[in-house]
């Protein structure tokens, strides 16, 4: 029971926790920075105070809007995955692949073996978590993500690209707790997208968490859980932050005949929709996941990061998802509760 | 033995260096509306003939336009149909690559042939025949929203047959002696293999004297093997990528069609070896019945940087040629 994880920790959070996975947009001048920086225009130490300046705005708004486990909204970085293979070794970046329309990216090519270069995402941590008093989660993509989504030119296959780089990941995560991070979430969005290589993506993330005191969360996204449950059970995390506001809503059916047996992150919010949710609809898709878990192993989150929505829609949805949120746990403290579903009660005490 | 090299589909339409870099320049004046549509289809046809004249130049003897003017392997083709409109994106497979799903609302219905003013164009720009490239009803069923005009997805796949047996029968009277059409989706769906064989069924009936390719990728083929060798085509052509045991399978069960080999992984940058690719070469092909195969990409090569497609296909020519020069 991960509640007890989270008190050996001594993390004192409130019933049904709400977070965001990890990034928030850019303020415009810290993208005109970004790419003024890129051309050499500005310097590294003038791009960085504005990304301080943002991560603080941020660190502020979630407070304000009374969000409990907060993050540093990633204003230091770009892509998920092309940030960690800039810093490690291994890495060159690729040349340019289309991503849709006339959009390209570089994609990283592993080109040798990759190895942790120090502390990636630690300072940013520490500074932040220095702004709040509130837990602020450490923030790393994992493994499998990274392998799948880089080009491989050294490793013979991507079993062994996926297992040499969760070897080092493993150091920026002992780096992280050492540094206090108590809540450490993995993300893993192309966790699900070939079912035959989910047990591999399961070694990887062993390698990365076993053994250490940390309360670890896994989000992931682009559906598809129906290929690799109940197998995602395996996870060795305690918390698995899934989409739940759209097609995946079906998700908690799958979970009526296998019960699910971690604490479940609600991405409830549609990150990719200008549109902002009704509190109504944000407590509606609680109630259907307070329905099949008990309410102490449900967290709430949008369902991915929020970069893609302007700052306005961002706080917007930040808000509907904390008011929501309290008005289950009023409604749940009154005792007007759903009846859990029978399997998901029965396996309540796994 | 003889062994074809073919290009699988798309091709990168830029390169990093700033004079590979003219589509994606034009592309961003005419969404602007800084150039016009007919300044903007000039340049996709100069990068068509460029693309052409690059899988040639790398060893190719049947290649393709490259999918230069496709914005993706579903709304290019849905965005000539009435009955249907197109949405937002969604992850192409297992790929980091994104399309806009097509939205059925009425019966479809082609406006006017879509691929063939583009097969022309192509043709009259290569030094060899040029294989134009569909995607096939099922999978176009499998990423379109249904939203009216059928009552259930396989009328739908059905009706997308319609369509494309159309195009099929345009494309064959221009002059296309191979065409290929791509079904990936059936890979992940293997218990619709009744419904593609009769959509299939419908684009054979209208192919004429031309030559009709199923390629099947970003899946394992294994399991399907015995039973894809009943489907309405003259060709198969398969990943081999997402296949281990494809090789050893092959051997053993031998094939009754012209086999495509998608040996070159079209989804990684590394460049195969000798050592990677001869056994399987030794596997396979004793046990083809026809003395002839296709050697391909496993897939469309959009998902490479461009300097890296082009080094695939020379891989591929420099295996090819080594591989049945050392067996003469």
């Amino acid at each position: 029971m991960s509640r007890q994880r989270l008190q050996d920790l001594r993390l004192a959070l409130p019933l049904l926790p709400t977070s965001t996975v990890g990034s928030f947009p850019k303020p415009p001048e810290l993208a005109e920075a970004r790419t003024r920086f890129a051309r050499d225009q500005i310097t590294p130490s003038e791009l960085e105070s504005l990304e301080k300046k943002a991560t603080e705005f941020w660190i502020r708004t979630q407070e304000e809007m009374g969000v409990d486990v907060l993050v540093d909204g990633e204003q230091y970085r770009g892509d998920m995955v092309a940030y960690f293979a800039e810093l490690m070794d291994g890495f060159q970046t690729g040349g340019l692949v289309r991503s849709y329309g006339n959009r390209y990216y570089h994609k990283p090519v592993i080109t040798g073996a990759v190895k942790w270069p120090g502390p990636m995402t630690v300072a940013w941590w520490k500074w932040t978590q220095g702004l709040t008093q509130k837990p602020v989660k450490g923030m790393l993509t994992g493994p499998y993500t990274t392998m799948d989504w880089s080009f491989n030119d050294y490793y013979p296959s991507r079993h062994s690209a996926c297992l040499a780089l969760a070897r080092e990941i493993r150091k920026e995560v002992e780096t992280l707790i050492e540094a206090g991070a108590k809540i450490i979430q993995i993300d893993e969005p192309a966790m699900s997208v070939r079912p035959e290589e989910f047990p591999f993506a399961i070694e990887a993330l062993h390698i990365l968490t076993d053994g250490l005191p940390a309360y670890f969360i896994t989000h992931s996204c682009y559906g598809a859980f129906e290929t690799i449950y109940p197998d995602m059970l395996k996870l060795p995390v305690h918390n698995l932050d899934l989409a739940i506001s759209n097609s995946a809503l079906d998700l908690l059916r799958l979970f009526e005949k296998d019960p699910f047996t971690k604490d479940l992150s609600l991405g409830v919010l549609d990150v990719h929709s200008h549109t902002i949710e009704s509190v109504d609809r944000v407590k509606e898709r609680i109630m259907r996941g307070v329905g099949v878990l008990p309410a102490d192993r449900l967290w709430v989150d949008p369902d991915c990061g929020l970069k893609t929505r302007t700052p306005k829609e961002a706080i917007d949805k930040l808000r509907v998802i904390v008011e929501g949120t309290r008005a289950v746990r009023e409604a749940l403290a009154a005792g007007r509760t759903i009846r859990p579903a029978r399997a998901a009660r029965a396996k309540a005490s796994a | 033995m003889e062994l074809t090299l073919t290009s699988a589909g798309s091709y990168p339409r830029i390169g990093d260096a700033p004079e590979l870099q003219r589509h994606r320049r034009a592309y961003a004046q005419w969404e602007r509306g800084e150039i016009g549509t007919e300044a903007f289809r000039k340049v996709e046809n100069e990068v068509t003939a460029e693309v052409i004249r690059e899988q040639i130049e790398a060893g190719v003897e049947l290649p393709t336009d490259g999918q230069v003017r496709w914005y993706d392997p579903y709304s290019h083709l849905a965005r000539g149909l009435e009955g249907a409109e197109i949405n937002g994106l969604l992850r192409l497979f297992d790929t980091n690559f994104y399309f806009r799903q097509p939205v059925v609302r009425a019966r479809i219905r082609r406006q006017e042939p879509i691929l063939l003013g583009e097969y022309a164009a192509a043709r009259s720009v290569s030094s060899r025949p040029v294989k134009p490239v569909l995607t096939g009803p099922y999978t176009l069923a499998r990423g379109s929203v249904l939203e009216g005009g059928y009552p259930t997805f396989a009328a739908l796949a059905m009706a997308y047959a319609g369509v494309l047996a159309e195009e099929v029968k345009d494309l064959a009277a221009a002059g296309a002696e191979v065409i290929q059409v791509d079904e990936p989706a059936i890979l992940r769906h293997p218990e619709d293999l009744g419904l593609i064989r009769e959509a299939l069924t419908r684009l054979a009936g209208a192919k004429g004297p031309s030559s009709l390719v199923l390629h099947l990728y970003f899946g394992d083929a294994a399991p399907l093997y015995g039973e894809l060798q009943d489907l309405p085509v003259d060709v198969l052509s398969l990943d081999f990528t997402y296949s281990p045991k494809l090789p050893r399978l092959i051997a053993e069960a031998g094939a009754s069609k012209v086999l495509g080999l998608g040996l070159i992984d079209g989804r990684n940058t590394r460049l195969e070896t000798p050592e990677a690719v001869f056994p399987i070469l030794d596997q396979v092909l004793p046990k083809l019945p026809t003395g002839r195969a296709y050697l391909s990409p496993s897939c469309g090569l959009e998902f490479l940087p461009r300097d890296r497609a082009r080094a695939k296909l020379e891989t591929m020519r420099r295996l090819r040629d080594a591989y049945l020069g050392g067996r003469r």
